[in-house]
């Protein structure tokens, strides 16, 4: 990789100093299981590297039942939390599977909802592609069976981070610092597509950090993550559902569901939320809303095999939160 | 590496007739025995190739061609001599020679060493190489296709070539006569070896001797190869390899890297170590080609086999040796014929992998046999009973063709009489399935191996082979069979393996190694615990002839009283210790090996994920030597069967012929959580002398899980990896039409 600089910022504060606004050159370093990686690659060249670790890392409770998680907090600790497991199992669920313990006990929230696309052109420095400023997407023509089936590019990756997911089905806000202050946007808006960022892909700045992650009380929200792994460890999903159920009773009074790993972006499926709104849950509902959630899909050459995988999560994911054993 | 490797032995040199002690004898053959070197691999104490650091040493990095094909114009490596720390910087290719053109990715174009592996890194990105970029044929559908370019030397498709000929005229007309017949198109992808440690060497020059640490499974043909290269002596060369962490039979010889070590060493001056990146390792140091096979084969309505016809095709990359025979040589169809044509593409050349040719064609052939009894609506294990090659004169089966035994043995272990016919019809989207598969392979040793022994005055002993540890367990192999000769524990005697200054022995390849070792350490441990016989039966007053080394004593064999210990009889050499070679010699090895595997598998149907609940295996290797480590090649290799099964694929761009996974992320390999239970029955064969295993095991691990997959989901998938996309494809097929 090539020599850089290095920063051990001791705070927010510190950290925000350090960074620069121009994209790439001054990156903050979490956990690094994302980073080094892309470095070791040439893909990532930064000068200089921020040390985010010793940013808060605890798991707060908020005045109105939620909670409050700091960035820098492991995947593991997460996974393990009683809180998160008791209140918000979708979250808790996608940060157990992550990759292996290895990068669970390493990598950090902050990081996992900032990671870099796994694109395997986008990660390999000998295919100059459009997110890296070349000029076309060697996707479309490509090999894109781990590409996506929703969006209309111009570039096809689908979003790493299986975490994103849940945060969006959560309703999720984002706490975000840099040097004008602070802000929150909420977790579905942090995530733009390609025609809005090519070259990253959320609204964060470079000289802005994640900070904090802000999770509403979920009331009566039943909630849960499917993933379909093909290799049960050391891998990524090929499609994953993250869905939040707000119950009155039996009946289901509200939905959220959001698809991972099937476009740039954690996917939301209103028209799923719409056939689950007013049902119980139940297989034929759960299919009904699978199918309105990969209505629309535009599969690439490749990867039509994903919309049947992305169905499959989304049934198996509301019936999961309902307590209906799937497979 | 095929089974032809090892020439039929010559006639035995002269000598006592060898045998292995009686079974109720062995202290230690045949024993479960762990590996006498794993303490100090599992605590890191054991160096291998990647861990030696030598004094000055600087680290080597290569160059490689992004471009899978194209010619250099030119190259310019000063600019890396000024990145600080580099000590040399070498070209490879000659811009105005024969060795402009790069036929694939990765190919080595120039290389530097530099004091840290940064400064090398740094420097090789400094080098300026300007490349012509022609178009790159990445697919054997572009190589065939009639507008190609034709990127090789003798065209994009080697001539078709003829492996089994009877006339047209016979095939087809057993295939007219037979009941039913099945016809389809197979394939299976390209593998990488994937050796955890990645090729290299160090090597360190002192004047125009040269020694080389290397990463090989072959330290005699590494100092062969490396003397050619460099035009030395064979004698001025020394290769080691303490360790080495795995090969698959694409660590050979020296290779590029090793010899391109050597002269940057002698460039700079100073030891070099150069290994390979894991995306080099993917790229330049082989695979297992494609192949390909639109076969037709049919059944009489009686389950016998009548006539198989493939024409059959593949590419080993830039490289030939595509080849593969089918139908795989299990059961006996009537008539045959294969039709093969090599197809190049621009992509590194293969090289042998563990059981080159046989895990595709047992995997085309096992699947057409599943086919052919479903259309026969027959037990695909009936069928396959009905056709295995006919018992010899004496009603019995050859050794080494024990399938009818076998296959009801492993039946029996996985349930097989729980087996649906074709296609879980349970509820619910995980279906469940059986299938089954056979292997052959031959092994055998070579006559040329030499073993030198020492007994040492004050009781040590010393087994010198120029064999190497691949990781099977060769050293306490080694240990095993010379301890066991001298009557002592294992921890008495030392195994020196892995130095080409040590006497022959062949490279581990072919499952060779084990039918080479085996025969020879145990002569010149004969030897030399005969000599110190002679020189003790003197003063115990008996013929040599009387005495036996038993539990660390030497003494009269019917008077076990009379004796001493093997120490005190070590004492009566003085100062002179005993050296006695050994050759290889007829009779206390074999080759040919015969094994089947059972595969019961979870299909999720929803998905299209398969998962691999148990694999059974029953697997015959002669006379097992150690049984863990035998154990532990059939892990091994049916691990790597699960690999090339489900994960495995080299992922060449198809419009750059730039592979897309050189990697160990998106190159699928089983990890700890996808590896089933292993079922392992391992069958003696103490008459035959040991025959190798590394090869056999992973040879039926593909078939038996497709057809566990068909089994299941009534869904048939002829190409490998049998990945979720496959089966669901296979899946809708079968729903609207049918795929079978
Ligand atoms: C084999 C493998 C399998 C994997 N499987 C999965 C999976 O299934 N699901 C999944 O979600 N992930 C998976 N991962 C990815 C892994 O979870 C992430 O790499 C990890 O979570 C990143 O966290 P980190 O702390 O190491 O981030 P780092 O590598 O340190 O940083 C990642 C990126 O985020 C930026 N960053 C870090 N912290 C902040 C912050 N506070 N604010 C703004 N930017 C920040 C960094 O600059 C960098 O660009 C896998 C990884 C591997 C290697
Ligand atoms: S999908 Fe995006 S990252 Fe991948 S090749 Fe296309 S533009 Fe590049």
């Amino acid at each position: 990789m090539k020599a850089f600089a290095y920063v051990n910022a001791a705070n927010e504060k510190e950290a925000i100093a350090a960074l620069g606004p121009e994209r790439g050159r001054m990156l903050p370093l979490a956990g690094g299981m994302d980073l080094l990686a892309l470095m070791k690659d040439y893909v990532a060249q930064p000068e200089r590297l921020v040390n985010v670790k010793n940013l808060d890392r605890t798991v707060a409770k908020t005045p109105d039942g939620g909670l409050r998680i700091g960035a820098a907090v492991t995947l593991a600790a997460l996974a393990q939390h009683a809180d998160v497991r008791r209140l918000y199992p979708a979250l808790a669920e996608a940060a157990a599977e992550v990759g292996t313990p290895q990068i669970r006990n390493v990598g950090t929230l902050g990081g996992n909802l900032n990671q870099r696309p796994r694109c395997w052109y986008f990660r390999n420095e000998e295919f100059p592609c459009l997110k890296k400023g070349g000029a076309r997407c060697f996707a479309v023509d490509g090999e894109n069976q781990f590409h996506a089936i929703f969006g209309d590019g111009p570039c096809h990756i689908v979003h790493p981070s299986s975490l994103a997911v849940p945060a969006i089905a959560l309703g999720a806000r984002f706490r975000i610092v840099g040097p004008a202050g602070e802000r929150e946007v909420t977790a579905a808006d942090y995530y733009v597509m390609p025609d809005r960022n090519l070259y990253g892909e959320t609204v964060l700045a470079p000289n802005e950090l994640l900070t904090h992650v802000i999770l509403p009380a979920p009331g009566t929200a039943k909630s849960a993550t499917y993933e379909v792994r093909f290799k049960q460890s050391h891998d990524w999903p090929l499609a994953m559902a993250s869905v939040a159920l707000v119950m009155n009773g039996q009946t289901i009074t509200s939905a959220r569901v959001v698809m991972g790993a099937v476009a740039p972006v954690p996917w939301r499926a209103e028209g799923a939320e719409a056939a689950l709104a007013g049902k119980r849950i139940s297989e034929a509902t759960a299919t009904a809303a699978a199918d309105a959630a990969v209505k629309g899909a535009k599969p690439m050459t490749q990867n039509g095999y994903k919309v049947q995988i992305a169905h499959t999560a989304v049934k198996r994911a509301i019936l999961k939160a309902g307590g209906i054993a799937v497979v | 590496m095929a089974d032809e490797q090892n020439p039929p032995a010559a006639p035995p040199p002269s000598g006592p007739a060898r045998t292995w002690p009686p079974v109720a004898d062995r202290a230690l053959l045949g024993k479960p025995i762990r590996r006498i070197d794993g303490p100090d691999k599992s605590q890191g104490k054991a160096k291998y190739t990647y861990d030696i650091v030598r004094p000055g040493m600087l680290y080597g990095r290569l160059l490689s061609s992004p471009h899978p094909y194209a010619v250099v114009k030119s190259i310019d490596v000063t600019p890396a001599l000024k990145v600080p720390g580099v000590k040399a910087a070498i070209a490879l290719k000659d811009p105005a020679g024969p060795t402009a053109k790069i036929w694939y990715q990765g190919e080595e174009v120039a290389a530097v060493a530099a004091t840290t592996e940064e400064a090398a890194e740094d420097a090789v990105r400094a080098i300026k190489v300007e490349y012509e970029i022609l178009p790159a044929l990445a697919t054997v559908e572009q190589s065939m296709s009639a507008n190609a370019p034709v990127n090789f030397p003798k065209g994009n498709v080697s001539a078709e070539r003829l492996t089994l000929r009877p006339d047209k005229a016979d095939v087809e007309a057993a295939l007219k006569a037979s009941a039913h017949i099945v016809e389809g198109t197979y394939s299976t992808q390209v593998q990488t070896h994937t050796s955890l440690e990645t090729h290299g060497g160090i090597c360190e020059w002192n004047g125009e001797k040269l020694t080389a640490w290397v990463s090989t499974q072959a330290v005699h043909a590494t100092r062969d190869g490396l003397s050619r290269a460099l035009q030395m002596q064979q004698s001025d060369v020394h290769v080691i390899t303490d360790y080495m962490g795995g090969g698959f039979g694409s660590k050979l010889g020296p290779d590029v890297q090793v010899v391109i070590a050597a002269k940057l060493a002698k460039e700079a001056g100073a030891p070099v170590k150069l290994m390979l990146t894991r995306k080099e390792e993917h790229l330049i140091t082989g695979n297992r080609p494609s192949a390909y096979a639109k076969v037709k084969a049919g059944v009489d309505a009686q389950g016998k086999l009548t006539a198989f016809d493939a024409e059959t095709w593949g590419t080993g990359g830039a490289g030939q040796g595509a080849g593969f025979n089918i139908p795989y040589p299990v059961y006996a169809f009537g008539v045959l014929r294969q039709r093969h044509k090599d197809v190049f593409i621009n992509a590194g050349p293969q090289r042998a992998m563990r059981a080159p040719g046989h895990p595709q064609a047992c995997f085309i052939t096992e699947v057409v046999v599943d086919e052919l009894a479903d259309r026969l609506r027959m037990d695909p294990l009936e069928l396959r009973m009905r056709n295995l090659p006919p018992a010899g004169p004496d009603g019995q089966d050859l050794p080494t063709q024990q399938w009818r035994k076998y296959f009801p043995m492993a039946a029996d272990k996985i349930g097989w009489s729980r087996r649906h016919a074709t296609a879980d019809t349970g509820s619910g989207p995980i279906k469940r399935g059986m299938g089954c598969a056979a292997n052959r392979w031959a092994g055998g040793g070579s006559n040329r191996t030499r073993a030198a022994c020492e007994i040492l005055p004050d009781g040590g002993v010393v087994m010198r082979i120029g064999t190497q540890d691949i990781g099977t367990g060769t050293r306490t192999l080694v240990a095993m069979i010379t301890a066991e000769t001298m009557g002592l524990p294992l921890t008495a005697v030392k195994a020196a393996i892995g130095d080409s200054e040590y006497p022959w022995a062949p490279g581990s390849g072919g499952s060779t190694t084990v039918g080479s070792i085996s025969p020879t350490v145990r002569i010149a441990a004969e030897n030399a615990r005969d000599a110190l016989f002679a020189k003790v039966a003197p003063s115990l007053r008996v013929e040599p002839a009387a005495l036996v080394a038993k539990d660390g004593r030497v003494q009269v064999k019917d008077n076990p009283a009379k004796g001493m210990t093997w120490k005190e009889a070590c004492r009566l050499l003085g100062v002179q210790p005993i050296s006695a070679d050994g050759a290889w010699q007829q009779g206390l090895s074999s080759s040919g090996t015969s094994g089947v595997q059972f595969a019961d598998v979870e299909v999720d149907i929803e998905t299209g994920i398969t998962r691999v609940k148990r694999v059974v295996c029953v697997q015959d290797c002669g006379m097992i030597v150690d049984r863990i480590t035998a154990e532990s090649q059939v892990y091994g290799g049916i691990i790597m069967g699960i690999g090339f099964a489900l994960f495995e694929h080299r992922i060449l761009d198809r419009n750059t012929a730039k592979m897309v996974n050189p990697n160990m992320e998106f190159y699928l390999l089983p990890g700890m959580s996808d590896i089933p239970e292993i079922d392992i029955t391992l069958i003696d064969q103490p008459e035959r002398g040991p025959v190798g295993l590394g090869e056999p095991p992973t040879i039926s691990t593909a078939a038996a899980i497709a057809n566990a997959i068909a089994n299941a989901t009534g869904a048939r998938v002829r190409s490998l990896p049998l990945t979720p996309a496959a089966v669901l494809a296979a899946l809708h097929e079968e729903r609207s039409g049918g795929t079978r």
